[in-house]
C-alpha cells in the first residue's frame, strides 16, 4: 500500500542556482569580450550582427576519455542495413550508455551568441562618459508619433480590424451560450464591437555628439599600426553611439594636410611622406565652427598616431590642439607604437605625447597602445569609470 | 484539473502492488509525490533528493532540461524515485491515469532493485534523505558564514565536482592510513621472502589510492575544517550513487520488464491499454547510433527469462551490475538482433568500426562493456607525495588517452584542493605525459 500525497512546496527549488549559473555565464562573457574586441571579424561590423563569443569556464570539467578511434562507441541500429567503415553522421550523435551530459569532452559548448549591441552592454555599461559640462541646448526635443493603447472612437483609417473582429466572435459565443442567437441567423458588427487604434505624440528628448576621429597616415603609419588604431577607434565608436542617440562621425586622415574622408578610405587610405598634426586639428576646428556648434553638440575628438611629429609644426599643433581640447568634452591622445619599433631613429623626447604633457588634464588623456591586448586597458584608462584604471 | 483522483491512483495501487507480491517483488513501500512539470524538472536537477545543497551547476542542469522540455520532448513520461526507505517517487499531475500506473509499475520494479541488487548493500537508504539534508545545511551554513561565502564554497564544490568520481569505487571498508601501515608493519615484520625489504612504512599512500577525495581531505595540509567537510560531503554523495551508475542498465531494464509484465495482466480497460503500449514502446524504443538502456535493458531480461527462467532474472537482478551482466548475459544473437555496432571518431569523420557478425560481435561486446557503469571514468590514482607536497597522480591507461584540454582544468581544481603542485602521469600516444 503507497503513500500518495499533493506534493507541498511550492518554491521554486532551483531558482538560487540558477541565478548563480546565469551570473557565471554574464561573467564568463564580461571576460570573454575583452579577448575578441580585437578580433578583425567585428571591427567594422553593425550593430545588429550577430557574433560568437566562446563562454570558458561553465564547462564542468571532469577526466574523460579523449574523442578519438580509441575511444570506440557502440550504437544499436536494428533492422538497418550498416557496414563497416560506413560513416555515421554527427547529427545524431549519441551518448554512449550510462553517460550524463556532459561526461564527454566536447559535447557542452557555449559559445553565446549576442548582438553588438549587447556587447555593448557588457563591455560598456561600467565605464563612464566624462560628463563635463551639460550642454543647454545638447538635448533636442523631438515628437513622435507613438501607438497607444485602442480606443472606442477613432478615425475609420485607425480602426483595429483583428480586435473588432474578435470582440464580435466573443460577443457571438455568449450570446449563443444564453441561447440568443442561432447559427444561421446573422451576427453583424456592433459599435461596441469596434476598436480603434489610439495615436499620440509623444515628446522624446535625443542627445547629440560628434566625434572626431583623427588619424596619422602618414608613411610611418604601417598597416599594423593602422589596425591597432582602427580597432581603437571601433570600441570609441560603439561606446559613444551606446551612451548617445544621435551620433555624427567625422573622420579626419592627415599627413602634412588634413583629408576629410569617409569610414572606408579612412582605414584604407595611405599615404607617404611627413606628418603635419595641426593640419587636422586646424580641419577640426573649421568644421566645429561650420558644423558643430559647440553650445548644442557633445564633441569628442580623438587622435592616433605614431607620434611623429614634423619639429616645426609642434608650437603651432600644441596651440591648435589646446583650443580644440576646450570645446571638447573629451580629447583623447592615442599613440600607437607596436613594439618591434622600440628602438627607433627619432629622439623619444620628441614625440607628441610627451609634447602633449602639458596639456593633460580632466578632457584631455593620453593612452599607449604597443598591441591589441593594449586595446581595452587604454580603453579603460579613457573611460575609467567603476572599473578603475 | 486531472482527469483522475487520488482514490483512483489509491485503487490501482492497490491491484499493482498485490500483482507485484504474487511475484515475490520485494519493494520499500512507495510514497508518491503529485507534483507539476516545473517541479518534476526541479528535483530532477537534484537527483530527486527532497533535500540537496546548492551549487549552480543544478541551476545548469534545469535550465538544460527546461530547454529539452521546450523543444518538444514534453511527451516523455518522466519517472523519478530515489533510493530511500520508504522510496519516494513524483508524479506529473499533467499525466493522464494510464499514465501514471504505468510510472507507478515502473517504480515498483526500481524499488525492488534498490532494495535487493547486492551493489546498494550500503548505500544506507533509510537515513538518504536526513544525510542529504544534513549535508544542505551545513553547506547552507559555510555559504552564509561571512568568513567563508558562496564563492569560497563554490571553489571547492567546483573542484571536489570535477573529481568527484573519484573515490572508493566498491562497497568494501576502505582502510585508514593508520590501519593499512598496521597491516604493511605486520608484513615487514613477518617478512621471510625479503618482498618488504626496502618498503618505506613512511611513505604517503602506501599503496596506490584511487579515493581522490578522501586522500585529499585526509592529508591535504592546506584545507580547513569546512573545506574538509564539502570535499567528504561530495564523497558521500557519489558513493550513494555509484551503485546507481553501475546499473543503469539493469535497473531501467527491470523496472521496464515489470512494468510491463504487470500492466498486461491488471486488465487495463481498452482505453488505457492502448495508450499504455504506446507509452511503452517510446520509452524502450532502440536509439539508433546509440544504446537506450531501458531498450537494452529490457531486452535483456526478456532474453534471460526466455532461455533460463524468471528465476534467472531474480537472480542477476541480485548479484549483477551492468558489466557482469552484459558479460554474462548479451549473446551473438542478442548483438545481431540489436544489430549493435562500434564506432568512433577518425580523422575527419565517424566511421564504423565494426558490426555484430561472427568476426565482429565478442568486439563489440567488450567496446560495449567499456561504456558502461564506471567504465566510462578514467582511472586514477594517487601514487605519491613528492618531497615538497606534491602530489602525483597516475592515470592507469588502459587504451584510451585522457581529453588533454579536460585533464588540464581537472589538475588545476585538484590543487585548489591540495593546496600545493599536482602532477599528472598519463599516457599520450603510446608515450608518457605529464600535466
Amino acid at each position: 500500500m503507497s503513500i500518495f500525497k499533493e506534493h507541498k512546496t511550492s518554491a521554486d527549488r532551483s531558482a538560487t542556482d540558477r541565478r548563480r549559473h546565469k551570473e557565471k555565464i554574464e561573467k564568463a562573457i564580461r571576460e570573454g569580450v575583452h579577448n575578441i574586441i580585437a578580433e578583425e571579424s567585428i571591427i567594422g561590423q553593425e550593430g545588429k550582427k550577430k557574433i560568437r563569443i566562446p563562454v570558458k569556464g561553465i564547462k564542468e570539467y571532469r577526466f574523460v576519455y579523449g574523442d578519438n578511434n580509441q575511444n570506440k562507441k557502440v550504437g544499436s541500429a536494428p533492422g538497418k542495413n550498416i557496414k563497416r567503415g560506413q560513416q555515421v553522421g554527427d547529427k545524431d550523435e549519441p551518448a554512449a550508455a550510462g553517460n550524463k551530459p556532459g561526461d564527454e569532452a566536447g559535447v557542452e559548448y557555449y559559445d553565446v551568441e549576442i548582438t553588438l549591441e549587447e556587447l555593448a552592454v557588457y563591455l560598456f555599461n561600467d565605464l563612464e562618459l566624462p560628463d563635463l559640462e551639460k550642454k543647454a541646448m545638447s538635448k533636442i526635443i523631438s515628437e513622435k508619433m507613438k501607438r497607444s493603447g485602442y480606443r472606442s472612437q477613432g478615425i475609420r483609417p485607425r480602426l483595429d480590424k483583428k480586435n473588432s473582429l474578435r470582440r464580435k466572435l466573443k460577443r457571438k459565443a455568449s450570446a449563443k451560450r444564453m441561447g440568443l442567437h442561432d447559427e444561421d441567423d446573422r451576427f453583424p458588427f456592433h459599435d461596441d464591437d469596434l476598436k480603434y487604434k489610439h495615436i499620440k505624440n509623444q515628446v522624446s528628448e535625443t542627445s547629440n555628439a560628434v566625434i572626431f576621429f583623427m588619424m596619422d597616415i602618414s608613411g610611418s603609419m604601417t598597416k599594423e599600426k593602422k589596425y591597432l588604431a582602427r580597432s581603437f577607434f571601433f570600441l570609441l565608436y560603439h561606446f559613444i553611439n551606446h551612451k548617445y542617440e544621435n551620433v555624427d562621425l567625422v573622420f579626419l586622415a592627415h599627413d602634412v594636410q588634413a583629408y576629410e574622408v569617409n569610414e572606408d578610405q579612412f582605414f584604407k587610405r595611405g599615404h607617404g611622406g611627413g606628418t603635419m598634426v595641426s593640419s587636422a586639428v586646424e580641419a577640426a576646428l573649421e568644421i566645429i565652427s561650420k558644423r558643430y556648434f559647440p553650445d548644442s553638440w557633445n564633441i569628442y575628438a580623438f587622435h592616433c598616431s605614431d607620434g611623429d611629429n614634423w619639429p616645426n609644426d609642434t608650437e603651432k599643433c600644441l596651440d591648435l590642439t589646446n583650443k580644440l581640447r576646450d570645446l571638447c568634452q573629451l580629447y583623447g591622445y592615442c599613440e600607437i607604437e607596436p613594439n618591434e619599433e622600440r628602438i627607433r631613429w627619432t629622439d623619444p623626447d620628441s614625440t607628441l605625447s610627451n609634447t602633449y604633457q602639458t596639456l593633460l588634464g580632466k578632457n584631455f588623456k593620453i593612452v599607449k597602445i604597443e598591441k591589441t591586448e593594449d586595446i581595452w586597458p587604454a580603453f579603460k584608462r579613457l573611460f575609467g569609470g567603476k572599473l578603475g584604471v | 484539473m486531472s482527469e483522475w483522483s487520488f482514490e483512483e491512483l489509491a485503487v490501482w495501487d492497490d491491484k499493482i502492488t498485490s500483482k507485484a507480491k504474487e511475484y515475490d517483488l520485494d519493494w520499500f513501500p512507495i510514497m508518491y509525490e503529485v507534483c507539476d512539470y516545473y517541479e518534476m524538472i526541479g528535483h530532477m536537477s537534484y537527483h530527486g533528493m527532497p533535500s540537496h545543497y546548492q551549487h549552480w551547476s543544478y541551476g545548469k542542469t534545469f535550465e538544460r532540461t527546461h530547454q529539452l522540455y521546450n523543444m518538444g520532448m514534453e511527451g516523455l513520461p518522466y519517472e523519478l524515485i530515489i533510493n530511500s526507505d520508504p522510496s519516494i517517487a513524483y508524479l506529473m499531475r499533467e499525466n493522464p491515469l494510464y499514465l501514471q500506473i504505468l510510472i507507478m509499475c515502473h517504480c515498483v520494479g526500481h524499488s525492488d532493485f534498490f532494495k535487493n541488487n547486492r551493489m546498494f548493500a550500503d548505500t544506507r537508504p533509510e537515513s538518504a534523505c536526513i544525510r542529504f539534508r544534513s549535508a544542505r545545511k551545513r553547506i547552507q551554513s559555510y555559504i552564509e558564514d561571512p568568513s567563508i561565502g558562496v564563492s569560497k564554497v563554490e571553489d571547492i564544490l567546483d573542484a571536489a565536482h570535477s573529481i568527484k568520481f573519484h573515490t572508493d569505487w566498491y562497497p568494501l571498508k576502505k582502510l585508514t592510513h593508520k590501519e593499512l601501515k598496521e597491516v604493511y608493519l605486520e608484513k615487514v615484520k613477518n617478512d621471510e621472502t625479503g618482498d618488504y625489504e626496502d618498503f618505506d612504512l613512511d611513505e604517503i599512500p602506501l599503496e596506490p589510492d584511487y579515493d581522490l577525495l578522501g586522500f585529499i581531505a585526509e592529508h591535504s595540509r592546506h584545507l580547513s575544517e569546512w573545506q574538509r567537510d564539502v570535499i567528504n560531503i561530495v564523497k558521500d554523495e557519489t558513493q550513494y550513487f555509484i551503485p546507481q551508475m553501475k546499473t543503469k542498465i539493469m535497473n531501467e531494464g527491470w523496472a521496464s520488464y515489470w512494468h510491463y509484465r504487470l500492466m498486461n495482466e491488471l486488465d487495463l480497460p481498452q482505453k488505457h491499454h492502448i495508450p499504455f503500449l504506446k507509452s511503452h514502446n517510446q520509452v524502450i524504443r532502440p536509439h539508433i547510433g546509440g544504446i537506450n538502456p531501458y531498450h537494452l535493458g529490457f531486452t535483456m531480461f526478456k532474453k534471460i527469462e526466455e532461455r533460463y527462467g524468471l528465476e534467472r532474472c531474480f537472480f542477476a537482478r541480485e548479484t549483477s551490475h551492468d558489466e557482469s551482466f552484459l558479460r554474462e548475459y548479451l549473446t551473438e544473437e542478442d548483438c545481431q538482433e540489436l544489430n549493435l555496432f562500434s564506432f568512433s571518431k577518425k580523422r575527419d569523420a565517424r566511421t564504423i568500426d565494426d558490426i555484430s557478425d561472427e568476426d565482429g560481435w565478442k568486439k563489440i561486446k567488450a567496446d560495449l562493456i567499456k561504456t558502461v557503469g564506471l567504465n566510462t571514468i578514467p582511472k586514477i590514482y594517487v601514487d605519491l607525495i613528492e618531497p615538497g607536497g606534491v602530489l602525483v597522480i597516475k592515470h592507469e591507461h588502459e587504451g584510451r588517452d585522457l581529453e588533454l584540454s579536460y585533464a588540464d582544468e581537472v589538475c588545476q581544481h585538484v590543487m585548489t584542493l591540495w593546496g600545493d603542485v599536482v602532477k599528472l602521469i598519463t599516457i599520450v600516444e603510446g608515450e608518457p605525459w605529464e600535466i
